[in-house]
């Protein structure tokens, strides 16, 4: 093989250093921050697109719920709209009363027990004592279910029947009976 | 054979020297190189873009339905509390104890020698107790007074057993009177007793389940 003459090799390493200048360019300033940001577009879209897929879904999720709470909460709403307004003290009683009264129990006092919150959101529970003097054993009791069955949102606590001495056939009643009503 | 005599002999070396030139050889494939890596960038330069228009697509399209989302969220969350109220409002109504149904089993089980003075009842505490405790005070009037309380006792334990999951009664008190009653022409003995009924009304709340015994399986294995 011809031994390069020293020119050849000088015009030799002019190409080298050439070649490396250009690669060095083209990686440096051309390619390399373009792929940077083609990089960190791909690790973006990596990110945002769970994300958008999860933000649908849950829109979705949340319209179907809307279609659906109206049936699961029409129960809530209905006995909600039963309470009527105003503060209990001035309409339980009367209405205790009144429904005594219709099942043939004319005399009957309501009194306040006590109040507290409830866990039911917007609802707070109030116990009531119902005092019947004088009331027949079955009357009562026909009283009682008629209560149980019209009255969801109220619970019977306590049930006391007394006889009375000086008329055997009737009694004394009490019942503790608590009520939510709206808060 | 003729003679042939080439004049240019020393134009076609320089010629060839000239074509073997490094230098020009060398900077003919940087340049070689350099067209590929042009029509390299261009392409990558082509791909970066188009993902770039897609990721800043998916960036507008995040930004509008991100606050749609959020009140989405903050929504289901209002929907579900309402759901979870109306079946806790279900199970509180339909969890009740109903008392008619007692207060029809005791009408139907005293006897006309029994006479009631006191009938108490008292529903359970709160959402984790089970029983109802039921207090019933009276007077028995029989030849054998007694025996006829316990009559009374062990019915009314059998129907109430029969519509609740677990009765249990016993007598507080049950007590021979000096005191007699005149019943269908008869003069009868009587006894005062108490009774009371613990009921079980509701399923007590589940515990929670130990962990299993691994070791104590490993062992029975082997």
């Amino acid at each position: 093989m011809k031994k390069l003459e020293q020119e050849q090799l000088k015009k030799i390493g002019i190409c080298v250093a050439a070649l490396a200048v250009l690669l060095y360019v083209y990686f440096a300033f051309l390619l390399g921050p373009l792929q940077d940001s083609e990089h960190k577009a791909v690790v973006g879209i990596a990110s945002l697109e769970p994300q958008i897929s999860g933000a649908k879904q849950q829109i979705t999720k949340t319209a179907q719920l809307e279609k659906q709470a109206p049936q699961a909460t029409a129960y809530l709403n209905s006995l909600r709209d039963t309470i009527p307004d105003g503060e209990p003290i001035a309409w339980f009683p009367p209405k205790m009363a009144s429904f005594f009264r219709s099942k043939g129990i004319e005399k009957c006092t309501t009194h306040l027990v006590s109040e507290s919150s409830d866990s039911m959101p917007g609802f707070r529970k109030i116990v009531w004592a119902v005092d019947v003097p004088k009331v027949e054993f079955v009357p009562l009791g026909l009283a009682i279910s008629s209560l149980e069955n019209n009255e969801p949102l109220l619970t019977i606590l306590n049930v006391s029947i007394d006889a009375i001495r000086e008329d055997a056939q009737y009694q004394h009643a009490t019942l503790i009976l608590s009520t939510l009503v709206k808060s | 054979m003729p003679l042939h005599v080439n004049l240019y002999h020393e134009v076609q070396r320089q010629e060839q020297a000239r074509q073997r030139d490094p230098l020009r050889l060398g900077m003919l494939a940087v340049l070689i190189i350099a067209i590929g890596f042009v029509a390299n960038y261009f392409v990558v330069l082509g791909r970066a873009h188009s993902i770039s228009v897609r990721y800043s697509g998916l960036g507008d399209e995040w930004s509008t339905i991100e606050a749609k989302a959020k009140d989405a969220k903050a929504r289901q969350d209002e929907l579900d509390n309402e759901v979870k109220a109306s079946d806790a409002m279900v199970k509180t109504v339909e969890g009740r104890l109903y008392w008619a149904p007692i207060l029809d089993q005791i009408l139907k089980t005293v006897p006309r020698t029994v006479q009631l003075t006191h009938v108490g009842a008292d529903a359970p505490g709160d959402d984790t107790a089970t029983t109802s405790v039921l207090t019933i005070s009276g007077i028995s009037s029989a030849g054998e007074p007694r025996k006829e309380a316990e009559a009374l006792r062990i019915a009314l334990d059998t129907r109430l057993g029969a519509q609740f999951k677990h009765v249990t009664s016993v007598f507080k008190t049950l007590d021979d009177s000096d005191q007699f009653v005149v019943l269908d022409g008869l003069r009868l003995p009587t006894a005062n007793f108490t009774m009371e009924f613990q009921i079980q009304v509701r399923d007590p709340i589940a515990a929670a389940t130990p962990p299993p015994a691994h070791r104590a399986r490993t062992a029975e294995a082997e």
